[in-house]
């Protein structure tokens, strides 16, 4: 069976995508919720459902980080289509992002979006730390910091 | 060329070694324009004609005062004892006055789209229905879909095998439809507006079509899949665009049976035979045969055409920033080559050496003095 | 909450709002903007000491343009997952959680804000707890 190309099913879905969020705040902005879009923006270049060779980065069960590619030749079939490889919460960063690398741009999968990959890796790492508590209010003006008190 | 196959799953939701050649309606144009178009024609074709009342408003005996009496020239009602008497009306700014150009039933209600672009449309959202990426943007949970177009043997029909729901749930969920069942199930969603109030109280999702041939398959299918949230039926004979594109949107979750999918290519015909049922049509071509650009863009053809790019593997960067030659020694020796050498030997704190100028020779002066 | 990216000085070339001509005087004009029409009119042929008319030039900066004090862009969330769309913007986007959000929910939103790193605008609304 043969697939539709990319440019084709962008300019079908480009308007109107389940994937497509878009706000009348701050000018108008769109984002993407598909998980096969590195940097959540929804264009031609980073809308994975689109693409026929896509990456996806996303945190795994318990910390550490699943790299999701899709198999260009199996795009007519949804269930065995996405190649999982996962790469440990112990890793350090720099073997992390490495990881990330050789799965995709490494292989010359992607290479346009190495540093996206990357970028997404790094973000979601930093997400898996504990969350600091905020520091106590403090308390404003005369009154208050005498009731404080 | 051999045509492209699909492999035909079984009711239990194996993977079977049959496979059946892809009828030609999969090959038709995707435009989304056309099965736009003709859905918002379609749509309109289910309306009942409603109206306000001939009379509403206009129940009075109201005549204008005419000039003189210091109010407006609004008609206004006859009368006294009444609080009603000398109350304009008629007008549509008038309490109880008549609306603004009160609808009537005999507005245009139906639309008539010609035939062949409703066969066209058609042939476009089957075609959109085998793209696994336009199921996904039109929202489909085809995660665990085996294959697009999903083709199930008709054999899980065969002597009215699916004809209790039960039986048909389990077939979904087998070939990995149910997610998608369960999707339409958990949205449903009371209405926003006042829709509730008009016999449209709920919203939900649409699921998968179930297209079955009436001769093979049976009726008993239709009754079995009726009771499941989201799940529609249709004949292969009579598919309809509004089930196949719901909402003008391309791509719809279908369920085939291998004996519907297989008598495609008698009710679509091909691109230069005309179908058996439908008289005179033939499938649409695409006018642009490659719609991959990055194809075209690369192919020989093209690329021998092209002037080769300028200065060969290194390209002029644009939008740098501007570096001060005086500061940065690297630019410097890009702007000046002699200034390795000139660095290298100290020329700029070599001392100016110090001789007698020598004096010209006369027959020099006497050349710049000759007049 | 990652502080927002660096930008150049968020400038706004008229405060005051706009507000129609003669608003003041009459209860029942509007003080919402309506351009004045009258071939009399003083502010439409702008004499001095009248009110300013809006124009082009009052636009802020297109760097500066829709951001907020701290530097942020607001995008309006109803649920986590709305939140995640953030996890690579968290320096240009803020969350704001819709009014309709109940308190739990919010509780929810702030907390995957704060796993993210998203800055919410409206984050001490609804979840104060009484000590």
């Amino acid at each position: 069976m043969a697939t539709l190309s990319s440019d084709l099913i962008w300019e079908i879905t480009r308007g109107n995508s389940s994937t497509l969020v878009k706000r009348a705040q701050s000018g108008g902005v769109s984002f993407s919720r598909d998980t096969f879009n590195l940097r959540n923006k929804y264009s031609r270049k980073y809308e994975g459902l689109v693409a026929d060779k896509a990456i996806s980065v996303q945190p795994g069960q318990d910390g550490g980080i699943v790299v999701l590619t899709k198999k260009a030749d199996k795009a007519n079939k949804p269930a065995s289509h996405i190649q999982v490889s996962s790469v440990p919460a112990k890793r350090s960063a720099r073997k992390t992002y490495a990881g990330v690398i050789n799965q995709t741009a490494g292989r010359n999968y992607r290479s346009d979006l190495r540093t996206d990959a990357v970028a997404r890796a790094s973000s979601i790492r930093k997400s898996q730390k504990p969350v600091k508590e905020s520091p106590p209010k403090k308390a404003r003006g005369k009154k208050a910091q005498k009731s404080e008190a | 060329m051999s045509r492209p196959t699909v492999t035909i799953i079984s009711g239990s939701g194996e993977a079977s070694t049959d496979t059946i050649p892809v009828p030609n309606v999969f090959k038709a144009p995707i435009r989304p324009d056309i099965v736009h178009t003709v859905h918002t024609g379609m749509n309109k074709n289910r309306r009942q004609p409603y109206a306000v009342s001939e009379k509403a408003g206009h129940q009075t005996s109201a005549e204008s005062w005419g000039t003189g009496r210091a109010v407006a020239r609004i008609p206004r009602v006859s009368g006294g004892g009444t609080h009603r008497a000398g109350q304009a009306a008629f007008g549509n700014m008038c309490r109880s006055g008549r609306m603004f150009a009160p609808t009537k039933v005999w507005r245009k209600w139906h639309q008539k789209i010609n035939l062949n672009q409703k066969r066209f449309a058609t042939a476009s959202a089957i075609a959109a229905s085998s793209s696994a990426a336009l199921l996904l943007a039109r929202g489909h949970n085809i995660s665990t879909v085996p294959e697009v177009p999903l083709v199930i043997s008709s054999t899980a029909f065969a002597d009215g095998a699916i004809a209790k729901t039960s039986a048909a749930l389990t077939l979904l969920r087998a070939v990995g439809a149910g997610a998608d069942v369960d999707k339409v199930k958990s949205s449903k969603k009371l209405r926003a507006g006042k829709g509730k109030l008009r016999g449209r109280r709920h919203t939900q999702r649409r699921g998968p079509l179930v297209i079955y041939n009436p001769e093979e398959d049976g009726k008993e299918l239709v009754l079995a899949f009726r009771n499941l949230p989201g799940v529609e039926t249709s004949s292969v004979y009579s598919l309809n665009l509004l089930q196949l594109a719901p909402g003008g949107h391309l791509g719809r979750l279908i369920v085939w049976t291998s004996s519907a999918f297989s008598a495609l290519d008698k009710v679509y015909g091909t691109t230069t035979e005309p179908s058996a049922l439908k008289k005179d049509f033939l499938i649409p071509s695409a006018v642009m045969k490659q719609p991959d650009l990055a194809k075209i863009i690369n192919s020989s053809d093209v690329q021998k055409v092209l002037r080769p790019v300028r200065g060969g593997a290194i390209s002029k960067r644009t939008n740098v920033q501007k570096k001060n030659p005086l500061k940065n020694f690297q630019v410097q020796l890009r702007l000046n080559p002699y200034a390795a050498t000139f660095s290298k030997n100290k020329e700029g704190s070599k001392k100016v050496e110090k001789a007698k100028p020598t004096r010209v020779s006369d027959s020099f002066i006497e050349q710049v003095h000759e007049n | 909450m990652v502080a927002a990216k660096k930008h150049v000085p968020i400038v706004k070339k008229h405060t005051k709002r706009f507000n129609r001509h003669q608003s003041d005087r009459f209860k029942c004009v509007d003080p919402s903007w309506r351009k004045p029409k009258g071939i009399d009119n003083r502010v439409r042929r702008r004499f001095s000491g009248q009110a300013a008319m809006p124009k082009i030039g009052y636009g802020s900066n297109k760097r500066t343009r829709h951001l907020m004090p701290s530097g942020h862009k607001a995008f309006l969330v109803h649920n986590a997952r709305d939140v995640d769309l953030l996890l690579m913007h968290n320096q240009t986007f803020a969350a704001e959680i819709g009014h309709a959000v109940s308190a739990r929910k919010r509780v929810e939103i702030i907390a995957k804000a704060k796993q993210l790193g998203v800055k919410v605008t409206n984050s001490q609304a609804r979840v104060k707890t009484e000590s």
